[in-house]
């Protein structure tokens, strides 16, 4: 036990090397740039959007229309004077919208004719901000619509609510899921739950990667600097130098993925004001429909997560045998990344539920498969697809980490290799 | 003379050919023993089933009364192996090897400092020990290596090619230290393909070919024999009457 905390302690810091957190603090600092710069234009975008606005008309109707506009969240910026040297300004001003009313605007609607304003977009980039004049417009057009409607409306109609005559047709939603029912939008639902777990999948892409990379590489290096040699000889056992490789990967695997999403998490966690509200009103839809999870269901999820690493690392142990050196450990991990991400896509955008048996089973033959769809089977009911994932998982790394033990504890360590020719494996 | 180490009918396949034919030979506490062919004879395979690296195909392996089947950690515990081209961890500083590899054959933090105090002086490597690995050339790592091997005071030290990589000068310094060592009472097991090097260290010497040793004795036992100068030519006579 000494000599495997002794050689665990060395493993992690061979790991941790100067590479390793260059590489880590370039990346924290590349996301927090990007994150910035990011949060600064989206911040742009949503906030309350200045327009300008040259009343021609001064009537009492396009002041009411200034006044709705004022209150549908635009700063309204009047002008006055001319047209021509206004929209002149706009190029100057850092105004990006104009609104024209023009002169009989009032005296149209009056009349039920189709009114007519002018708006006036000054575009200056292509930025995700440029754009936003674009959708400015829209809900300028918008609100001046809605205000205009009710306004003949109430005019035609006096005893009637507009909006009654707008939308005559009230949809009432409901949800279900099992045996469960509950009112709300399906639509609202299912993008709460996307944006509470869209990081899930990527949070188990990168600690599997990570992990698996380092084993492999761990090994690897031993033997490209001729230390492996001396390292079987030494009086610990087998068994014991291939568990510190691999739990010292998983362990900085784990770190680095944790270290990797704090980044991701920088560059691209946006502002959730709007999303709260939207999430604290499906909050109680989604625990009438039982889909949310309690901590037996983290546990288990944990447990799932825990195999697919172990299976990761048994796989990339092997490959770290075959390989001769740290170019061929890089090639062979190739093949692992792949397997990695199939499961990884999937889940992002397919349902395995739906897809053909034969594409389920070869999904579901990979083993890092299952955590993936892990959470979705545990809220959906789909228990017996998640206890099967975990059995077929543990059967795996048992099956892994028995032929790791026998390969470490025999002549194969040293004389494995994978050969391209006339065999695959030389034993 | 008590043999520490007894090797008898050594075999080894690697699927059809076969690397150790039935090998057979004894070492003697305090001796220094001597495996001395070309390249590919069988001398490296030997070796590394003694240091636990490789398993035998048949044949038994003695160590101070262990069998090597039965109990391969009585061995690691024991023995040391310098292989022919090992390396170390470029990362480490010369001195934080020697340490790290103390610690797994040392009882408390003074058998620590023991090892490492003896590693340092057997490298010889003075200030650069606090220098990293990787800024080593090939003849200092060979030196920080054998301190290495040496350190513990092991029952057994298998050598292969002990000079390998050094020149004239650190070559005779090692070999002194080999010497110097053996009197302490540790037992030496070396390979070498430098038949002149292996008959100034050696007590006794096998000679190995094609995966058979042809003959064993004391160098002077085996040039009387053979009615040779030297060990080279001792060596090519035993091949010539063996074919």
């Amino acid at each position: 036990m000494k000599n495997f905390g002794h050689l665990l302690v060395k493993e992690i810091k061979e790991l941790v090397n100067k590479q390793l957190i260059i590489s880590l603090a370039m990346m924290i600092l590349i996301f927090s740039f990007i994150g910035n710069v990011t949060k600064k234009e989206m911040k742009k975008a949503i906030a309350k959007q200045k327009i300008a606005v040259l009343d021609l008309d001064q009537s009492e109707l396009s002041r009411n229309l200034i006044g709705t506009l004022n209150m549908a969240n635009f700063i309204i910026e009047e002008q006055s004077g001319e047209k021509e040297q206004v929209i002149k300004k706009l190029q100057t001003a850092e105004l990006g919208l104009l609104v024209v009313i023009p002169a009989g605007f009032s005296q149209e609607v009056s009349n039920f004719k189709p009114a007519e304003v002018e708006t006036y977009s000054y575009l200056r980039g292509i930025s995700l901000s440029g754009t936003r004049n674009s959708e400015v417009v829209r809900a300028v057009l918008n609100t001046t619509n809605d205000f205009l409607s009710n306004q003949y409306l109430k005019k035609r109609l006096p005893d009637i609510d507009p909006a009654e005559i707008k939308t005559p047709i009230k949809n009432r939603e409901f949800i279900l899921v099992k045996d469960r029912m509950a009112e709300g939008s399906s639509a609202a639902v299912i993008g709460t739950l996307y944006a509470q777990s869209y990081i899930l999948p990527i949070i188990l892409m990168m600690i599997i990667m990570y992990s698996s990379q380092m084993v492999i590489t761990a090994i690897a290096m031993e033997k490209q600097n001729k230390t492996l040699e001396t390292l079987l000889t030494m009086p610990i056992s087998r068994q014991a130098i291939a568990l510190a490789k691999m739990l010292a990967a998983g362990l900085v695997g784990l770190l680095s993925a944790a270290i990797y999403l704090y980044g991701f998490q920088m560059a691209f966690s946006f502002p959730t004001e709007g999303l709260s509200s939207v999430t604290g009103g499906v909050a109680p839809i989604l625990k009438q429909l039982g889909l949310t999870i309690d901590t037996q269901g983290y546990a288990l999820f944990g447990l799932s997560l825990f195999l697919a690493i172990l299976c990761a690392l048994s796989i990339a142990t092997i490959l770290g045998v075959l390989a001769e050196d740290y170019r061929t450990a890089q090639s062979l991990n190739i093949p692992l990344v792949f397997l990695i991400l199939v499961p990884y896509f999937i889940s992002l955008f397919a349902d395995i539920n739906t897809m053909s048996l034969p594409a389920k089973i070869l999904v579901l033959a990979i083993p890092f498969s299952h955590p993936f769809f892990a959470m979705q089977n545990m809220m959906f009911g789909h228990m017996q697809m998640f206890w099967l994932g975990l059995v077929y998982n543990f059967v795996f790394v048992t099956v892994m980490l028995i032929w790791t033990a026998r390969i470490f504890a025999t002549d194969r360590v040293l004389t494995m290799k994978l050969k391209w020719g006339k065999k695959k494996v030389v034993l | 003379m008590t043999p520490v180490l007894e090797v008898e009918g050594l075999k080894k396949n690697y699927g059809q050919l076969q690397a150790l034919k039935g090998i057979s030979f004894k070492v003697d506490q305090g001796e220094i023993f001597g495996l001395i062919g070309p390249n590919g004879a069988g001398k490296t395979t030997t070796l590394r089933i003694i240091a636990t690296l490789l398993t035998p195909s048949a044949g038994r392996v003695t160590f101070l009364g262990f069998d090597l089947k039965k109990n391969p950690e009585k061995f690691r515990e024991k023995i040391s192996y310098l292989p022919e081209e090992a390396g170390a961890y470029r990362n480490m500083r010369g001195q934080d090897y020697l340490e790290f590899m103390a610690k797994f054959y040392a009882g408390n933090q003074e058998e620590i400092k023991e090892y490492v105090s003896r590693g340092q002086q057997i490298s010889d490597l003075g200030v650069r020990l606090k220098d990293k690995v990787g800024t080593y050339s090939k003849g200092m790592t060979r030196k920080l290596l054998l301190g290495r091997a040496l350190m513990t005071k092991p029952a057994l030290a298998i050598l292969d090619e002990p000079t390998s990589g050094l020149d004239v000068i650190n070559s005779l310094e090692v070999r002194e230290t080999i010497k110097s060592f053996v009197k302490q009472g540790i037992s030496v097991l070396l390979s070498s393909h430098n038949m002149l090097e292996v008959e100034f260290l050696s007590d006794r010497v096998a000679l190995i070919d094609r995966g058979q040793i042809l003959d064993a004795g004391t160098p002077q036992e085996l040039k009387e024999k053979y009615q040779a100068p030297n060990l080279e030519i001792v060596f090519k006579s035993s091949v010539r009457s063996s074919l």
